[in-house]
């Protein structure tokens, strides 16, 4: 990466931030819809233990500041940047997908800074919304400095890996020619298998074992069981281990797919 | 009565012709239905799992919440069918297809329909009758024959509530498609808290989900009539069961808003 390539990069990841901004009315409907949803998630999980002290080896005060940071942590993916005509698939549906690969700026750094960007966007939205549940006791911090460091190493690997799953699905575009199905698929499944829903020590035996072998665990589950105080901090170098591997494997992956990508992009007409 | 039939007709061809117009991309066709299959599934599981750990949710058998999200899930498989289109209209408007509707001699709310074959409705179906099945398998109820009539007009209904509502939500998106965010949002919040007895949830709340956003009247107060749960609903009893006729209304209704909004369509453009 060139020195240059460093403000046409903030710029470019900056992209989502600034248009967001200028539109305060959809920034004030982003931030009702987050304070009505975290408050439905609030009401559902107090109201989900009224007849019960410890579910899961959770108790109430940690089901809910886990189900509270687990809306926060999916708040990036709520970013529309399909309104703005920027996504893989309305690219490659329109033709334009082609200027990705004539610019002095390489798709997949393009792609990585506008991802970065969003990711960026989101998280401030996410933070804020942290330190508005904390400070109205609305959820816990994190039971001590380890655990609060443990949960940051987790979750900068987790959005590394989620970067990573969300690219991948974006590549499969350049083979299908449509892929918001896999896009709709890969967000379920996500949502399932990382915990956003429910924290997965709520799921039986055999479901776990199966999100134990899938990367999905890696973005939420795991840096907020750290958090709560549900995984002790003698797991931390196993789980560092296994989501490095993650990132390790689908970097490659999606960097092959990449010098795969540029010879599958036709342009208008052939 | 005489323009009806070859109005059907004509809309049976069409359905066939967007049917073979979609298999024309085979990987994205069974995609979308695997769509059908994931999302229903990762609703089913996230139910059953908080079933399972918080037994007797507001006083309920875990039986009778069960045909709540069994009710739910299968009215929206049924919406998906017959009117699920609607969600897509944003980007029929901002990609100018929309535009060639209003040029047809058919009406344009049916042409909204008719653009794209409900592949992930097979999904749905498949999801929710087996789900519907399994419910009625394991409710003790006698299944007298107003009981079927009623749970048969309770799946209509609230295939039109859902209707009614994302209908509404669409006469918005034709002059603002950025809107979409709100259909997405309120898509997750009906799937998020419509498959468990409202009353966990605090007053406010659940008043919400019955004159807000009308999401008790699709499964839970047909369930609540149907098994006999009718203490603390929020509204008299006869309003709730007249919930299949309330869904009819607010269709009624969300289509006089619709084709009002259409009148004023001046296209993306201006």
């Amino acid at each position: 990466m060139t020195i240059l390539a460093v403000p046409s990069g903030w710029r470019t990841g900056a992209i989502t931030a600034v248009t967001e901004w200028h539109s305060p009315s959809r920034m004030t409907a982003a931030g009702l819809r987050l304070a009505v949803h975290l408050f439905l998630v609030v009401c559902l999980w107090h109201a989900l233990y009224a007849g019960t002290t410890v579910s899961a080896g959770l108790t109430e005060a940690q089901a809910v500041t886990y189900a509270v940071l687990a809306v926060l942590i999916v708040r990036p993916r709520a970013n529309d940047r399909y309104s703005a005509r920027d996504t893989v698939i309305q690219h490659i549906n329109f033709g334009t997908i082609v200027y990705w690969f004539l610019r002095p700026l390489p798709a997949r750094r393009y792609y990585f800074f506008r991802a970065a960007g969003d990711q960026v966007y989101g998280l401030a939205w996410a933070l804020a919304g942290y330190l508005v549940c904390l400070a109205a006791g609305v959820l816990d911090p994190p039971p001590s400095a380890g655990a609060a460091l443990a949960f940051a190493a987790t979750f900068a690997l987790g959005q590394a890996v989620t970067y990573y799953l969300l690219l991948l699905t974006d590549q499969l575009c350049f083979w299908t020619i449509k892929n918001s199905s896999a896009v709709d698929i890969m967000m379920f499944t996500q949502n399932l298998l990382s915990g956003a829903y429910a924290a997965l020590w709520f799921f039986p035996g055999w479901f776990q074992a199966l999100s134990a072998a899938l990367p999905f665990q890696a973005t939420i589950n795991v840096p907020l069981s750290f958090y709560v105080g549900r995984l002790p901090l003698s797991e931390l170098p196993g789980q560092l281990a296994l989501q490095g591997f993650w990132v390790l494997l689908l970097a490659a992956l999606t960097r092959f797919l990449w010098t795969r990508a540029a010879g599958r992009v036709v342009a208008q007409g052939g | 009565m005489r323009g009806f039939l070859p109005a059907w007709a004509l809309a049976l061809r069409v359905v066939g012709l967007t049917f073979r117009a979609q298999l024309e991309y085979r990987g994205e066709f069974w995609m979308r239905v695997a769509l059908g299959l994931a999302w229903q599934t990762s609703i089913i599981v996230f139910a059953t799992v908080l079933l399972g750990r918080f037994p007797g949710m507001g006083g309920w058998s875990s039986d009778a919440v069960l045909m709540i999200a069994a009710v739910r899930m299968l009215g929206h498989a049924f919406y998906e069918v017959f009117f699920g289109r609607v969600g897509e209209l944003a980007v029929l408007v901002q990609e100018g297809r929309f535009d060639a509707f209003l040029l047809r001699p058919l009406p344009v709310y049916r042409q909204v329909q008719l653009s794209a074959f409900p592949s992930n409705a097979l999904g749905d179906l498949l999801v929710g009758g087996s789900l519907f099945a399994w419910a009625v398998w394991s409710i003790e109820l006698e299944w007298a024959p107003w009981q079927i009539a009623y749970i048969v007009a309770a799946l209509v209904g609230g295939m039109l509530v859902e209707a009614a509502v994302f209908t509404a939500l669409s006469s918005l998106h034709l002059h603002f498609p950025s809107a979409i965010t709100w259909s997405y949002w309120t898509e997750e919040l009906m799937t998020t808290f419509g498959n468990y007895p409202l009353k966990i949830l605090p007053g406010v709340i659940s008043g919400a989900f019955t004159f807000v956003v009308p999401l008790a009247f699709v499964a839970y107060f047909p369930v609540a009539v149907l098994t006999g749960n009718t203490a603390g609903l929020g509204v008299p009893v006869a309003v709730a069961a007249a919930a299949p006729l309330i869904g009819l209304a607010a269709f009624a209704g969300s289509r006089v808003l619709w084709n009002w909004s259409l009148t004023r369509y001046t296209g993306v453009n201006g």
